[in-house]
């Protein structure tokens, strides 16, 4: 609290109020609710994240969105992990890991690891987090990531699954030949929990929950802020910096704003509008800090509809969309340029959509059309949702309509809805293009193909290509790096051709860091961990 | 006339009774404008990431795919036991939203009231006693901008004052993530619990962060109160016993202070208690605007996200606290107001 705020607040709160706090209890408030430091004095200082990131439970069955995961990966551990500025698995609680063959995976775990309670962390441990992940099936949880050892009925996991022969090894038989369970364990999906806690058939209240990992929650106040301090119990690659940590939550991103430039927080972390984060840049009082990201958005092609089942105009449209110009008008350059739908950074990317399109081709377009004896203007109705992707997400709209009429051959309507109403009309053929945002569930090439193209995708856009749907088996059955990579390349140059989508951007990890914070560039990665243990603040 | 005692009581049970058909008709219209309303929980939290086949499994479990009638009569036997459930985005339980929040959301009006107060009859006293003079213009227009703008205008501005540009106040929250963290929550008021534990620096800094949102509640009343204290004390000044004060040679001042003020006050008191509707819906935008942890912040969240069990149970709370403290009202008013009938 600074100087001017201190004397106005002593102004405001009156004397009379503070007399009667100091004839109160005898609690000097040093050491938390029981009275206890259990903070390590040898750490750095406190810090504070601010966020408007919402947690739905501290449980690992229970959640599927990222402000529950940021907390969960700072409490608890997982067989594997994505290390800092990685994208390959590396073992985590696990001391090594290897597939036998693509539907039988192995784990051993480390010596000695325990829970913050102080309770054996071993490999029944491991898998009663999966089962009991699977058996709940919490409607908000993320069980869906586990169908390689569900049972095909769904509820259970599959007789014979997880094996554990003994108290540091865990085999794991799947249903299907899959390379992608190792990136799978790597999410708080199979975040591992103590059996002798955490109920075997309901969430676990959130006060009670408890990990292995570097810090262990100490408070928990829902919507308002977590605490989380380092764990003594905790001796792995994971030390951290601070005693502890405050996670304070925000409503509005302004507000977060706010609180990074007057220093109520030391750092700002999801989700800032790229306006705010361009005037942040310009203040002397904390740094914007950047780094590679894997949300995208992209323009999806409804093929029921008339227009969008023709390729030689899905092609002519590809041919006139400038990516750089997209980044610059409508997000002011906070966001780059998605050439592939497969973003940088990931083994097998290519920029497919670069190569066989380029930008602003209207000539081509033109030619395109006119070969498949298509007339011109062609019209298309270009749908949007204007919240649900930020403010924005119409900015883009109006870009891209732009750019689609300024090569001459097509006339654009832009339409907008709500995003609850707006997924029910792109499916209903409401749009010839329409836009989506993706962010991925597991740091693998594969996140950005499988949901997308194999008999329509999630968004149901009727797209089915039998070669594609053949190529993402093969990659998700196959053990070799380098043969996976191929696949990749071989699916993304498909879908430039057939495209079925339009690739718009790739955000970046951004996070706003007041003065004397250490360590939160490191954090900043495609895989959206923000590593409270790589953070601390100088004193 | 003054009523007997027995009609009286018949006049309480008959309010008291009233409450079920009012409460009925709220949940009812709430229950339905969420349905009618496009999207489900589901669709909006994670509709864009699920197949439609993985999205429909989900509403299944939540129970959202049974007839429209089912869930109706569920829910009001839920508004009947008083158990409202649990939120379907989150798993909370909705009484402990209203035990964990309601705290903040008490602590947020009764500091709005008394800022209102101390705003609003002083200035309503003054305007009245100086009828169609600069300090009575200025006063109501003063009196008519803070009762039009919207609370989150004022919110908003005083954010850009007060805390961007002279760095007075905190953006938002109860208070600092230390003074959360060092308080035990006992009473779910922070304030209060701070007072508990002798903590004066954390006492401090809850009524730090408490300074712009009551503030900012307190001016939308404050408008309200000094027309209706405006009013009144014009009334007053035409009564038969000041004209006969000032003829018995009182002193000007006394007349005011003694007769006039006094007797002013005493209509606006059971006015000001049927501004509790008013001020709920104030602090829900306040709180959403400074953050503060009440009710109404989570309510929003919960509408943002559609969550029937959550926006359902939260509104039916508020409906009932309006409705008892209107009926409240009607009893005080009823039993100190000789014009009252029943």
């Amino acid at each position: 609290m600074n100087r001017r705020r201190g004397l106005l607040a002593l102004v405001s709160s009156g004397v009379m109020v503070a007399s009667l706090a100091a004839c109160g209890g005898g609690d000097d408030g040093d050491g938390g609710p029981s009275g206890e430091d259990n903070g390590s004095s040898e750490l750095g200082a406190p810090w504070i994240l601010g966020t408007t990131d919402k947690v739905t439970t501290l449980d690992p069955a229970g959640a599927y969105d990222l402000g529950s995961w940021t907390l969960m990966y700072n409490m608890y551990q997982t067989l594997l992990t994505i290390p800092a500025g990685d994208n390959e698995p590396q073992g985590d609680a696990a001391e090594s890991c290897e597939y036998e063959d693509p539907k039988t995976f192995t784990c051993t775990l480390k010596e000695g690891l325990t829970f913050a309670n102080g309770n054996e962390l071993t490999s029944s441990d491991v898998a009663f987090s999966l089962t009991r992940n699977i058996e709940i099936a919490d409607p908000n949880g993320a069980s869906g990531l586990l169908s390689s050892i569900t049972a095909e009925e769904g509820g259970a996991v599959t007789d014979g699954a997880i094996e554990t022969p003994d108290d540091q090894t865990i085999t794991f038989h799947l249903n299907r030949p899959d390379t992608i369970f190792q990136f799978i364990l790597t999410t708080n999906a199979t975040a591992i929990v103590d059996e002798e806690t955490f109920p075997a058939d309901a969430l676990v209240e959130n006060a009670e929950a408890v990990g292995s990992g570097p810090f262990s929650m100490d408070q928990y106040e829902d919507g308002q802020q977590a605490v989380l301090t380092a764990n003594p119990e905790y001796d792995g690659p994971k030390e951290p910096q601070s005693e502890r940590v405050f996670v304070q939550y925000f409503q509005q991103p302004a507000q977060l704003k706010q609180a990074v430039q007057t220093g109520d927080i030391d750092v700002a972390w999801r989700s800032l509008s790229p306006t705010d984060i361009n005037d942040l840049k310009d203040s002397d009082s904390v740094s914007v800090l950047e780094g590679e990201g894997s949300e995208i958005r992209y323009w999806v092609w409804q093929l029921g509809t008339q227009v969008g089942k023709q390729k030689a105009v899905r092609q002519a449209a590809a041919e006139l969309i400038d990516r750089e110009a997209i980044a610059e008008n409508a997000y002011a350059g906070t966001v780059d340029p998605l050439k592939s739908i497969v973003p940088p950074g990931f083994p097998g990317q290519i920029a497919a959509f670069e190569e066989k399109y380029g930008a602003n081709n209207a000539d081509e377009a033109k030619k395109l059309l006119d070969d498949a004896g298509i007339n011109t203007p062609v019209d298309i109705t270009l749908g949007y949702t204007p919240s649900h992707y930020g403010p924005n997400a119409v900015d883009e709209a109006n870009e891209f309509a732009r750019q689609l009429e300024d090569g001459g051959v097509f006339n654009v309507k832009i339409e907008s809805a709500e995003w609850t109403q707006y997924q029910n009309l792109y499916k209903e053929n409401a749009y010839d293009l329409f836009q989506l945002g993706w962010f991925p569930d597991y740091l693998d090439a594969d996140n950005y193909l499988a949901p997308f193209f194999v008999d329509g995708g999630f968004y149901q856009n009727n797209y089915s290509n039998e070669k594609v749907n053949e190529l993402v088996a093969a990659e998700q059955a196959s053990s070799d790096p380098a043969e996976r990579q191929r696949i990749f390349k071989e699916l993304q140059t498909i879908v430039a051709e057939d495209v079925p989508l339009i690739p718009s951007w790739v955000g970046k990890n951004v996070a706003i860091a007041g003065p004397g914070m250490e360590g939160v560039q490191a954090t900043l990665d495609p895989a959206f961990i923000f590593r409270f243990w790589e953070v601390s603040k100088a004193e | 006339m003054a009523a007997s005692g027995g009609s009286l009581a018949r006049y309480i049970v008959t309010r008291l009774l009233l409450i079920i058909p009012m409460v009925f008709i709220l949940t009812t219209i709430v229950f339905l404008l969420l349905r009618v309303a496009p999207g489900d929980p589901v669709s909006a939290s994670l509709g864009g990431r699920l197949s439609e086949e993985a999205l429909d499994q989900r509403r299944a479990a939540l129970g959202l795919d049974r007839p429209m009638l089912v869930q109706y009569l569920e829910y009001l036997r839920e508004v009947v036991t008083f158990q409202f459930g649990e939120t379907i985005t989150d798993n909370r339980s909705v009484i402990d939203i209203v035990k964990d929040n309601g705290g903040a959301t008490l602590t947020l009006s009764v500091a709005a009231f008394a800022v209102a107060l101390v705003i609003g009859l002083p200035l309503g006293l003054i305007a009245g006693r100086f009828r169609d003079t600069v300090p009575d213009l200025v006063i109501r227009i003063f009196g008519i901008i803070t009762y039009a703008a919207p609370v989150f205008y004022w919110g908003l501005l005083f954010q850009l004052l007060f805390v961007l540009q002279l760095d007075w106040f905190p953006v938002g929250g109860s208070a600092s993530p230390e003074t959360i963290f060092l308080v035990e929550d006992k009473t779910h008021i922070l304030l209060i619990d701070a007072i508990i534990a002798g903590n004066s620096e954390a006492v401090v800094d809850v009524l730090h962060h408490l300074v712009l949102p009551a503030v900012t509640l307190g001016l939308l009343l404050s408008g309200i109160f000094i027309r209706l204290v405006r009013v009144n004390m014009l009334q007053t000044l035409q009564g038969d016993y000041i004209e006969a004060a000032r003829a018995r040679g009182i002193k000007e001042s006394r007349v005011m202070r003694s007769h006039a003020f006094r007797n002013a006050l005493v209509p606006v008191i059971t006015i000001i208690g049927l501004q509790i509707a008013l001020l709920m819906s104030g602090a829900i935008l306040t709180e959403a605007t400074f953050n503060w942890p009440g009710i109404g912040n989570e309510l929003v969240q919960y509408i943002n996200l559609r969550d029937y069990a959550a926006v359902q149970g939260i509104i039916t709370m508020f409906a009932v606290v309006v409705v008892l403290v209107s009926i409240l009202i009607d009893i005080v008013n009823a039993l100190v107001d000789p014009r009252v009938r029943y």
